[in-house]
């Protein structure tokens, strides 16, 4: 017997044996990316706008459900660009910056702290952007790409501003042309030392980067150096193709110095750099400044940059496990998509989100919420009042963007170039996010949004429970309430066990008709304070108790 | 669940002996060093983990080279002056303090360039290998540890705590856990971040788990709020009850080593705790522009010795020192020249560090000298491969049959002295070897003879020629020396050519181990 390779087949995940000994069942989805055929149900739509927005309300998967599946792709794919930029909201030291204006294109100043009320107005403008942009992908798409073109520990505010505009006008863009935006942008220049980067002394941090995490990706070592997709030598001539770029307006007091990069050819290697032939033995001559863009279109003509944007996607949208199965009938489509529209995100894309496998049932509720779609899920589906003034919404959205740190996935704070481990990590995966310290930490927001809410800068951002089930088909059925609640915050709805058990939490074991009674008791007597808290309570308790079940944490 | 059953029974089957020669190393190495008979249910394992890779040439400076040395590196090098001399050829970096008084105190154990063949360069795939224990071209997605209590632990997570393991089975100190304890179906570890905060999950509904991917990742969400409950209890009282003795530096990594003595001491049956400190991948900054003892890398270094020695010191205090080893690891070093951004690229190996007082003191290997002629990307080529050394320790420390580890890692697991017989309590022999032996055998690689000198106080010496396996192959000799240096003569004839450990021991309590190569 062959020690060696039982046990590598006994330990690796590529192996079929692994694969089996993880999974639970077999995992007969066959279905590939063929266009969906079924009845379009509101489960759904309901899967369909869990996974491409946040928290879909119970009116915006009934808008879905009548609408149809293309209509909603339809809506869910324009892209309805870059929001407004962030506000100076509280600081009134700046003096290029008064409050209500934007600080993205203002210089520093000298002796004025003007940082700090900047990068709190980037943070909660982040924050607010993925609450605010209504019924398109654009938000989760500018996660996904944030996580893919990691730039992390930015400093400067202005610098992560750009960068996010660059991601957002990419976002639902062309991939090529997003890599070719990205190598030279500022902040990425910076993060992975590309502004370092000469002739004298190559720095091959982006360049590494550049193949392993953003676009052909590591493949097995298969010799010294080899990394099946390319080498450590394609690498160290790639650093000599992107010699030169630096960025300009770090920091800067000067008002006509915009953050932007710049080329400077006595830094840049002009030899004739040769690629092996895992990129067909490729010459790049010198072509200065445009050399990065000959560099990228060389990248891009190995189909494996495909194929790997499109496995990233898949588990961002999808799930994580890609076997056999799925690489052939999902992936391999699917770049070819990519391809066959030289590498434009959205047909691709839009191919798996109206494709029999993604509404496969078994792709329904495997997927552990990321922190962010977590706790929006749970705001926006339960349509959680968030203040509108300026200030106080603000303030809100800063404190919401502090409640990351502990659960592991601050924007700009990424644990390493590779982004979030969730979405790279094997065997784990999504489970990264659940641990022993997480798991309070997200009981406590859940808590905080179904019972005490949030007291901010004298807003109370809360639920209004009785307002909520008022816009479900029929909340004077105790059964029905729990469904339309379970189709909103459930991916598999609940079990008619589950229903029981959560109308103890409603109405503690009495028969169905007291809630009847007494919410119809309610709603004959709206200003009736007694009856209003009573009510409101109990569906309170629900909430709080729907919020805890595992259920909720899945997608 | 079928599905445990059947995996439980295949990693214990993976456990079965499958080595034909029962006379590995384990017996003797095990029945000389350690004489406990409680040995697999006290001993304890303090991983740190220095994420990034370590620039280990900026960490034990290799003296003998250090003019080509600073040629590689003109932007970065450290001024001989600066460097902490700890003999033998090494200095540490001069903000290591810590580890140098550790060192002199015949705490710690360097092993240098410790990596593995075929480098990957990949701060992600050589995390992985060095997480997995995998080989280089091989994706292994459980942990060397997972493996380990996936053999030891049966069934985790059902039914755990019990009386039998009413502990964390590992904890790893932060918010995430280490893919080192990641088994086949679950990952042994514990998140802790403070471990005086209670926790009390809310949970509920019925269990209705289906059978498909769903389910299992509500069985895994649910069977996390149980766990988080119930070890919760056990570890806010085990801090309750623990203390820690020296004051630690106010950093992190100080943090997380003086939380993982109070559990230790608050009696914690944890086998393995994981501290991370981040921060190493210098590719820019690595040293302040001309001032080259500050920066971001003298900051690591700091933080990392400072908080080993008040670690170390507190645990010895404690008279817990026989129970506690430490380790550091990192997915490599970094390349021998330095970039025109102050920094490093990723390289290959790099030294490892393992300190208590259960640890052969001095360093094993050659100080690997560095010539004039380097290529632009080279690094550092490894000496040992590190799963040599988990496997060293997880038989010395954890007593696993060799058999056991060479399906646990490797076939060709090559056994390392790096453990000895605790120097606290009982064995109070050796109090300070203040100088090394400067053990050194030439030729290396031999043909017919080897030169052996060393230095050493008026004793009895022992040096003895060991296989890769572990196996004494020939004693070299057993007598009492004059003090001072020594050099001996010894004619090889006979050994088969081959890789050997050569192995000198005083009765002072003074041993160092250096690689032979006969041709």
């Amino acid at each position: 017997m062959d020690r060696r390779a039982t046990l590598s087949t006994f330990f690796g995940l590529r192996s079929e044996s692994e694969s089996q000994a993880y999974a639970p069942a077999p995992r007969p989805i066959n279905a590939g990316l063929e266009p969906f055929n079924g009845t379009w149900t509101k489960e759904h739509a309901a899967h369909l706008l869990r996974r491409t927005m946040y928290g879909p309300t119970f009116a915006q998967i009934n808008l879905s459900t009548n609408a149809g599946l293309q209509a909603t792709l339809d809506q869910l794919l324009t892209d309805p660009g870059n929001p407004a930029a962030p506000l100076n909201l509280i600081n009134e030291e700046d003096p290029n910056v008064p409050i209500g204006q934007t600080w993205v294109d203002a210089p520093y100043v000298w002796n004025v702290d003007v940082l700090d009320y900047r990068n709190r107005s980037l943070r909660a403008w982040f924050m607010d952007n993925t609450l605010t942009q209504e019924g398109s992908i654009f938000q989760k798409m500018v996660l996904f790409w944030h996580n893919h073109f990691v730039v992390s520990d930015v400093d400067d505010p202005k610098y992560a501003y750009q960068y996010l505009t660059v991601i957002g006008n990419n976002a639902l863009g062309n991939f090529k042309q997003f890599v070719k935006d990205i190598t030279i942008n500022p902040a990425m220049l910076r993060y992975l030392n590309g502004n370092q980067n000469r002739n004298v002394a190559p720095n091959e941090n982006y360049a590494r980067e550049l193949l392993e995490l953003f676009t052909i990706g590591k493949g097995p070592l298969i010799g010294p150096g080899d990394y099946t997709n390319y080498t450590e030598e394609d690498i160290s001539e790639i650093a000599k193709v992107l010699t030169g770029w630096i960025d300009r307006g770090f920091f800067t007091q000067d008002a006509n110095q915009a953050v932007e990069s710049d080329f400077l050819s006595f830094w840049h290697d002009t030899s004739t750099k040769t690629l092996t032939s895992k990129f067909n033995n490729a010459v790049i001559t010198n072509n200065g400044e445009q050399e990065y863009a000959d560099l990228i279109d060389i990248i891009f003509e190995q189909d494996e940059v495909s194929r790997f944007i499109c496995r990233k996607l898949y588990r961002y949208f999808v799930y994580y496990l890609i076997d056999d199965t799925v690489e052939q009938n999902v992936i391999e489509p699917m770049a070819q998509i990519m391809r066959d529209n030289d590498y434009d995100i959205v047909p691709a894309l839009r191919a798996l989100l109206e494709s029999e496998h993604f509404f496969d049932e078994l792709n329904r509720g495997v997927m552990i919420k990321n922190p962010i779609d977590f706790i929006n899920g749970a705001m926006k589906s339960l349509e959680m009042d968030i203040a509108t003034d300026p200030l106080q919404r603000y303030s809100f959205m800063l404190q919401y963007s502090w409640m990351l740190g502990p659960l592991q996935m601050t924007p700009f704070f990424m644990p390493s170039v590779a982004g979030w481990p969730a979405y790279y990590q094997e065997p784990a995966f999504y489970r990264i996010w659940i641990n022993s310290v997480t798991l309070p930490y997200r009981q406590n927001i859940t808590d905080a949004i179904a019972w005490a809410g949030f007291d901010v800068a004298g807003h109370f951002n809360a639920i209004n429970p009785l307002e909520l089930i008022a816009t479900l088909s029929d909340p004077y059925d105790p059964n029905t309430l729990i469904e339309d609640l379970a189709l909103v915050l459930f991916p598999n709805g609940v079990t008619p066990a589950q229903v029981d058990f959560l109308k103890t939490a409603l109405i503690f074991g009495l028969p169905d008709f007291e809630w009847t009674t007494e919410y119809a008791n309610y709603i004959a007597n709206p200003d009736d304070t007694n009856l209003e808290n009573s009510v409101t309570v109990k569906v309170r308790n629900l909430i709080r108790t729907m919020l805890y079940l595992s259920e909720f944490y899945l997608s | 669940m079928k599905r445990r059953q059947f995996l439980q029974t295949s990693s214990l089957s993976i456990g079965v002996p499958m080595m034909l020669n029962g006379m590995g190393l384990n017996t003797i190495s095990k029945s000389k060093l350690f004489n406990n008979l409680n040995f697999e249910n006290d001993k304890v394992l303090v991983l740190i983990n220095l994420v990034g890779g370590n620039d280990g040439l900026a960490t034990i400076i290799p003296m003998d080279s250090f003019d080509t040395l600073a040629n590689h590196r003109p932007n970065i090098y450290l001024p001989e002056n600066s460097l902490l001399d700890i003999g033998d050829g090494m200095a540490l970096h001069g903000s290591l303090t810590g580890i140098q008084a550790l060192y002199e105190d015949a705490k710690v154990n360097i092993i240098h360039d410790v990596g593995y063949p075929e480098q990957n360069r990949s701060h992600f795939r050589s995390s992985d290998i060095w997480t997995s224990g995998s080989p280089s071209n091989e994706e292994w997605t459980s942990g060397w540890l997972g493996r380990y209590f996936d053999l030891n632990v049966p069934g985790f997570p059902d039914g755990y705590p019990n009386a039998e393991y009413p502990d964390p089975i590992a904890i790893t100190l932060g918010a995430m856990v280490s893919p080192t304890c990641q088994g086949l179906i679950t990952n042994f570890s514990m998140a802790v971040n403070d471990p005086f905060e209670a926790t009390d999950l809310a949970s509920g509904g019925d269990n209705y788990i289906p059978s498909n991917y769903y389910g299992d990742e509500l069985s895994f969400l649910r069977t996390a709020v149980e766990q988080t409950n119930q070890y919760s209890e056990i570890i806010v009282d085990a801090a309750n009850a623990g203390a820690n003795t020296v004051v630690y530096p106010e950093t992190d990594l100080g943090e997380q080593l003086k939380n993982i003595a109070l559990m230790i001491s608050g009696g914690l049956s944890t086998k393995v705790y994981i501290a991370n400190i981040g921060g190493f991948d210098t590719h820019a900054d690595q040293v302040e522009d001309g001032s080259t003892t500050t920066g971001w890398h003298a900051n690591l270094m700091q933080e990392l010795g400072d908080a080993m020695k008040a670690f170390q010191d507190d645990i010895q205090a404690q008279g817990l020192g026989d129970r506690v080893v430490g380790m550091t690891f990192s997915e490599f070093g970094r390349q021998i020249k330095s970039n025109d951004s102050l920094g490093t690229d990723h390289g290959n190996a790099a030294p490892l560090i393992v300190f208590g007082d259960c640890v052969n003191p001095g360093f094993m290997g050659d100080v690997t000298p560095i010539g004039p002629d380097v290529e632009v990307q080279e690094g550092v080529p490894y000496q040992f491969d590190f799963r040599d050394v988990y496997g060293s320790m997880l038989m010395d420390w954890f007593e696993v049959e060799e058999s056991t580890i060479q399906s646990l890692l490797y076939a060709d697991f090559t056994y390392m002295p790096i453990l000895s017989p605790c120097t606290t309590g009982v064995n109070p022999i050796k109090d300070k070897p203040a100088e090394g032996l400067a053990l050194n055998c030439y030729p290396n690689p031999a043909s017919e003879y080897v030169n052996i000198s060393f230095q050493c106080a008026a004793e009895q010496v022992t040096a003895v020629l060991l296989d890769m396996q572990g196996r004494v192959v020939r004693s070299l000799f057993d007598r009492s020396v004059s003090a001072g240096a020594h050099d001996f003569n010894y004619s090889l004839d006979g050994i088969s050519p081959g890789a050997y450990m050569l192995t000198l021991k005083t009765t002072s309590g003074k041993q160092m181990s250096k690689k032979l190569i006969k041709l």
